[in-house]
């Protein structure tokens, strides 16, 4: 049955779009931009008044509907612009593309979810989701005063991290490792710069951001928690257009223009810390080829060919750079290029082909001289191919299907030492995966009332040759699993094949013209593992595919929701959500685990099982001089592991009960504005030791019990404000100036409190003589312990 | 291991000097209570001095006391062929020694690949470990280098290292000890212990000169400001051994840096959590209470070297 389901999904939609057969149809169709800079606008509205239905347009702008044969008055709208009115007589099919004008007069605003009434929150299918576009992020009060669009998620329900300064982020109680972050369809495998205090994305050059906790789309796939969607913008059509900034970190600079106007365009996007050339007249230890930089680059380039085709061609390279000297120091950063082609079969068949190229790698090295170093360096590559097709069946039914297919190639250690000019290799084998799947998802709705979204998306991955495996002798849980066995496999021979069916499935139950139910379920399998067993996941950390070992992750996730739109003009929306995840071979690592440039890596790893629930509360003022909001979640994340705890439940370190934040906008004046959050977290759970005792005169902690993560930290609380001052809009002669520009203003965590990354148990520093007892101690770090001002400024001319 | 703690200072150098908004303050939390428990500390060589067992019970974490030693045990290691017994020292309550001769120590440490077993009878209860004796290897010298503009310590500083090459074969543990003017280097971060000649199983680095790392011999040692000062001054010495320990022992040295060494700073972002370090010394009773600690056999080898004013 299940084989035959992706048969009988299409014979199903066919049927539905049928019973309007006695009357023809026609189709509307075609893009929808900005009309200032030509940019794609993503899920803006189309609504026909006279049938009471809409759509709305999909990542690259494209939207289409098929109605019967009659006249329609046909609304074009976008949160922040100008809606445009249409008339149309639908006696054949019409291709028509509509630019919206960004609304001047009206207030600034923040939009989280860009949908209007139509196709709003409340009657749409999707949950589980957050959207924010850049004129969001930008105005979120952002540490060191640099832009963020990792950290500006993190004001969101559901989604957390384990503390300031560590990359990445938490959602719903997943692991770093367990989010697939996209840039432009690539993998983005480390997604931060300096360890985590900046994300590696340039605002710039950032469209807008779209975040899947759940009810994921089966055109997704591939990691347990969520999918981050970062989509780059296109550049500007119309005209030539520089932005840039001067922060406290980074300094930015981009180009944007045509290449054809109206047809093609793109954009050039760049950043660089420059911490280390203000520091090197001061610091020591930049001297002699020191370096502590991060920069990145991004560039993107469209062109529409015709009506049917367009073209994207998008690359991002990121590089940290931490170096003593020419000899000591380490480098790590992402690289990635995608190129896309959209075609239209017809007014109802849209596709998308997507060829990606992705990679992460670091590099660390050390020593003296040429007799005597140290080289490392480590990567990850894959190629993606991923053509994908959405069939716009009626204006209630469309059916989404497509395939992917992804390389990956792993280099986990290459690595050399020089010791006394006698040169040993201890590189580890290269690894080769091969992972595919097929998706097919249908977004029906039935009527007013029902809407449905399923798919189902069936996985494949492969291991293959050539490299060595090696099976391992169980043992006690949590002690180091020594090698039963070695088999050597040859070029392109399987060591292992796994297969998965992924159903997704999510169901609206319309209440009323303000309220909704949803609910959804989906299944998600992750074949690569972050290993990571550090509090923040590090630059160093390195990806492991399932092998003989290592199973893949499953989770099974349910959900349950009910959204409602507030207020006469429905400018206020709430939603509560609950949901339930459970996984199932989570990894971990046995206590002293050697995650490095170890073979025997695998003989390390415990797995065990994962559960996640909670419920989350948001509460949204979308428009008017004063908006944001509340977002509010209470959760529970719990592991089981043989071998840890006594294989009891434990809490993970990123369980947070209270997760509450509050994101506030306000509009002082035509040129004063100010933003704030606030942030309160109950403290992280970690282990304290009970005891201590000296062998061989080092103090050991000790925990009686053997339990972890048997307390918490303190709670976290911070607030940050930043204010920002639009520059002139008419220069002396009243004339309205080309160049725009504003300064902002930020202190992050205001009233300066020490918030408690962690507690860590040591033996003091002192040399202690013999026959005096040594000295313990609890030290409590703050990564950031003070008020931190900033200040930037940004153009655009 | 090592890799990662050097990874870590690197780190930890490079942020704390151009991020100034951490803070770290000494807290005093409250502590789960618990039980006392026997703690073993047994690190047998072959060197012809004073042998101790020390006996002793944990203590609550932020006690900052002398452990309370356990008196009146009876502690015997055996071996094929004989068994020497440790008495119990009149003035360290829970000091236990055994003093060689020449020819005693010979006699009982002279056979390499030899195992022991130690066995400790305290109350009603009897503890046992195992333990076994490796080779070692010479050290053929010691070098100190005038560091004119190394990173990491002042400029103008001298600097250790020694040199030896491991022997071929795989899988020789050594824990490298240091002394600087007489004074043990032992605090967690000077902890210096070897797979063949590298860091760990996984990296083979077998039959070669000791990796640099590892060949370092340098007190850590700070200034009121703390700021790294130079490790060797003219007129100071260095005594260096290499002390083979068994696969288990390693296994304990190494968890025992990962537990102690914390360098603070922005190097608790990777951290990992607390766990309890492993131990060989087993109940007989596998119902009985539980012990900590560790019992190890050492061949070891030394030169020292002073640094000419």
């Amino acid at each position: 049955m299940i084989r035959k389901l992706p048969v009988f999904i299409i014979a199903l939609s066919i049927l539905m779009s049928q019973h309007g057969w006695a009357q023809s149809r026609y189709t509307l169709s075609g893009y929808i931009k900005d009309a200032s800079d030509g940019e794609v606008l993503v899920g803006a509205t189309v609504y026909i008044k006279e049938a009471g239905r809409g759509a709305t347009t999909n990542v690259y702008g494209f939207y289409s509907i098929t109605i019967p044969a009659s006249s329609y008055t046909v609304e074009y709208s976008f949160i922040g612009y100008q809606k445009v009115v249409r008339e149309f007589t639908l006696d054949k099919d019409i291709r028509q593309n509509i630019e919206l004008q960004a609304d001047s007069e009206q207030l600034q605003e923040v939009v989280v979810t860009a949908e209007d009434d139509q196709t709003s929150k409340v009657q749409n299918v999707e949950m589980s989701t957050a959207k924010l576009d850049i004129k969001t992020i930008q105005r979120i009060p952002a540490f060191l005063g640099e832009v963020d669009v990792i950290k500006s998620l993190q004001l969101l329900p559901g989604v957390s991290t384990v503390g300031e300064g560590a990359s990445g982020f938490n959602v719903r109680g997943g692991s770093v490792g367990q989010n697939l972050v996209l840039q432009d369809e690539a993998p983005v495998y480390n997604s931060s710069h300096m360890l985590g205090f900046f994300s590696a994305f340039n605002p710039d050059a950032v469209k807008d951001a779209k975040l899947y906790k759940g009810a994921v789309p089966a055109r997704y796939g591939g990691r347990l928690a969520s999918i981050l969607d970062v989509r780059m913008k296109d550049g500007n059509s119309k005209e030539y257009e520089t932005t840039g900034g001067i922060g406290t970190i980074f300094s930015r600079l981009s180009f944007e223009g045509p290449i054809v106007k109206d047809k093609g365009s793109f954009i050039v996007s760049g950043r660089r810390s420059y911490i280390d050339i203000l520091a090197r007249p001061f610091v020591d230890i930049l001297k002699d080829g020191g370096a502590l930089n991060f920069y990145d680059l991004t560039a993107k380039a469209n062109y529409t060919v015709n009506d049917k085709n367009r073209v994207y061609l998008s690359g991002y390279f990121g590089r940290d750079n931490f170096y003593f000297d020419s000899n000591q120091g380490f480098n790590w950063g992402n690289a990635t290029a995608t190129v896309r082609w959209n075609h239209l079969f017809n007014e109802k068949l849209f596709s998308n082909i997507t060829g990606v190229y992705s990679s992460y790698k670091y590099e660390l090295q050390f020593g003296d001289d040429s007799r005597n170093r140290f080289r490392w360096n480590s990567s990850i590559s894959n190629f993606i191919v991923k053509p994908e097709f959405s069939y716009f069946i009626s204006s209630n039914n469309e059916v989404n299907f497509g395939a992917e297919a992804i390389y990956y190639f792993f280099e986990p250690a290459n690595a050399n030492g020089i010791s006394n000019g006698q040169p040993t290799d201890i590189s580890l084998d290269k690894k080769y995966n091969l992972e595919t799947s097929l998706y097919i998802n249908n977004n029906l709705k039935i009527n007013d009332t029902w809407a449905v979204e399923y798919g189902l998306r069936f996985s494949n991955f492969q291991y293959f040759g050539p490299g060595t495996v090696y099976t391992y002798n169980d043992t006690i849980p949590g002690e180091r699993k020594t090698v039963a066995s070695e088999t050597k496999y040859k070029r392109g021979k399987s060591i292992v094949n796994f297969n998965n069916l992924e159903p997704r499935l999510s169901v609206k139950a319309g209440l009323s013209e303000v309220s909704s139910v949803k609910a959804s379920y989906n299944r998600m399998v992750q074949y690569l593992h972050l290993i990571s067993n550090t509090t923040a996941s590090n630059p160093l950390d390195v990806w492991t595919p399932t092998s003989n070992n290592i199973k893949p992750e499953i989770a099974d996730q349910f959900t349950l929701g009910y959204f409602r739109t507030i207020g006469e003009s429905k400018n206020w929306e709430a939603s509560v959500e609950g949901y339930y995840r459970k996984t199932q071979n989570q990894i971990d690592y046995i206590d002293g685990a050697d995650l490095l440039i170890n073979e025997y890596l695998e003989g390390d790893l415990l797995s065990g099982k994962g559960r996640a629930y909670g419920l989350e509360f948001y509460l949204q003022k979308k428009t008017g001089r004063l908006n944001g909001w509340v977002s509010y979640t209470l959760g529970r994340t719990e592991l089981k592991v043989d071998g840890i705890n006594h294989g009891e439940w434990y809490a993970a370190r990123y369980d947070q009960t209270h997760n509450l934040k509050i994101a506030a906008f306000y509009e002082m004046t035509k040129r004063w504005s100010v933003s704030a959050d606030f942030v309160f977290i109950t403290g992280t759970p970690t282990t304290f030791p009970t005891s201590r005792y000296v062998v061989q005169g080092i103090l050991i902690p000790d925990n009686a019990s053997g339990s972890r993560n048997n307390v918490r930290l303190s709670n976290y609380n911070r607030l940050d404000v930043s204010f920002r001052l639009e520059g002139k809009q008419f220069n002396r002669k009243g004339k309205e100036r080309k160049n725009r520009d504003y300064w902002v203003f930020s202190v992050y965590n205001v009233y300066a409190r020490k918030n408690a990354f962690s507690t860590y148990f040591s033996q003091s520093n002192d040399r202690v003589s013999a026959g005096q007892p040594l000295q313990s101690e609890a030290t409590q770090l703050s990564i950031i312990g003070s008020m931190v001002p900033a200040i930037s400024y940004n153009f655009k001319f | 291991m090592i890799l990662k703690s050097l990874y870590k200072q690197l780190l930890g150098i490079v942020l704390t000097a151009s991020l100034f908004y951490s803070c770290e303050e000494t807290v005093n939390p409250d502590l789960e209570d618990a039980e006392p428990r026997l703690v073993v500390d047994a690190w047998l060589t072959n060197k012809v001095e004073d042998q101790f067992v020390k006996l002793s019970w944990t203590q609550p974490y932020l006690e900052n006391a002398l452990p309370t030693g356990i008196s009146g045990a009876t502690v015997v290691v055996t071996y094929d062929g004989g068994e020497i017994t440790f008495t119990e020292d009149a003035e360290e309550t829970g000091t236990y020694r055994w003093t060689p001769t020449e020819a005693t120590s010979a006699e009982v440490f002279g056979a390499i690949g030899r195992n022991y077993t130690l066995r400790i009878v305290t109350g009603n209860e009897t503890f046992e470990a195992t333990s076994r004796i490796n080779r070692t290897v010479p050290i053929d010298s010691i070098t100190f280098k005038f560091e004119e503009n190394d990173p990491q310590y002042p400029d103008n500083s001298y600097t250790a290292e020694f040199w030896a090459t491991d022997p071929v074969g795989k899988g020789d543990t050594y824990w490298i000890r240091s002394y600087k003017n007489g004074v043990a280097l032992n605090k967690p971060s000077e902890i210096n212990v070897a797979y063949d000649a590298g860091f760990t199983a996984g990296g083979n680095f077998d039959g070669v000169t000791f990796l640099p790392p590892l060949r370092s011999v340098n007190p850590d040692e700070v200034d009121e400001d703390d700021v790294a000062i130079s490790p060797y001054e003219p007129g100071d010495s260095v005594y260096v051994e290499i002390h083979s320990v068994t696969l288990a022992a390693y296994n304990f040295l190494n968890e025992v840096i990962i537990q102690t060494d914390r360098p603070g700073g922005f190097a608790e972002l990777f951290s990992t959590p607390l766990a309890n370090v492993s131990t060989n010394i087993v109940n007989v009773d596998p119902n009985g209470s539980k012990a900590l600690g560790f019992f190890n056999v050492s061949a070891v080898s030394g030169l020292g070297k002073k640094l000419d004013e």
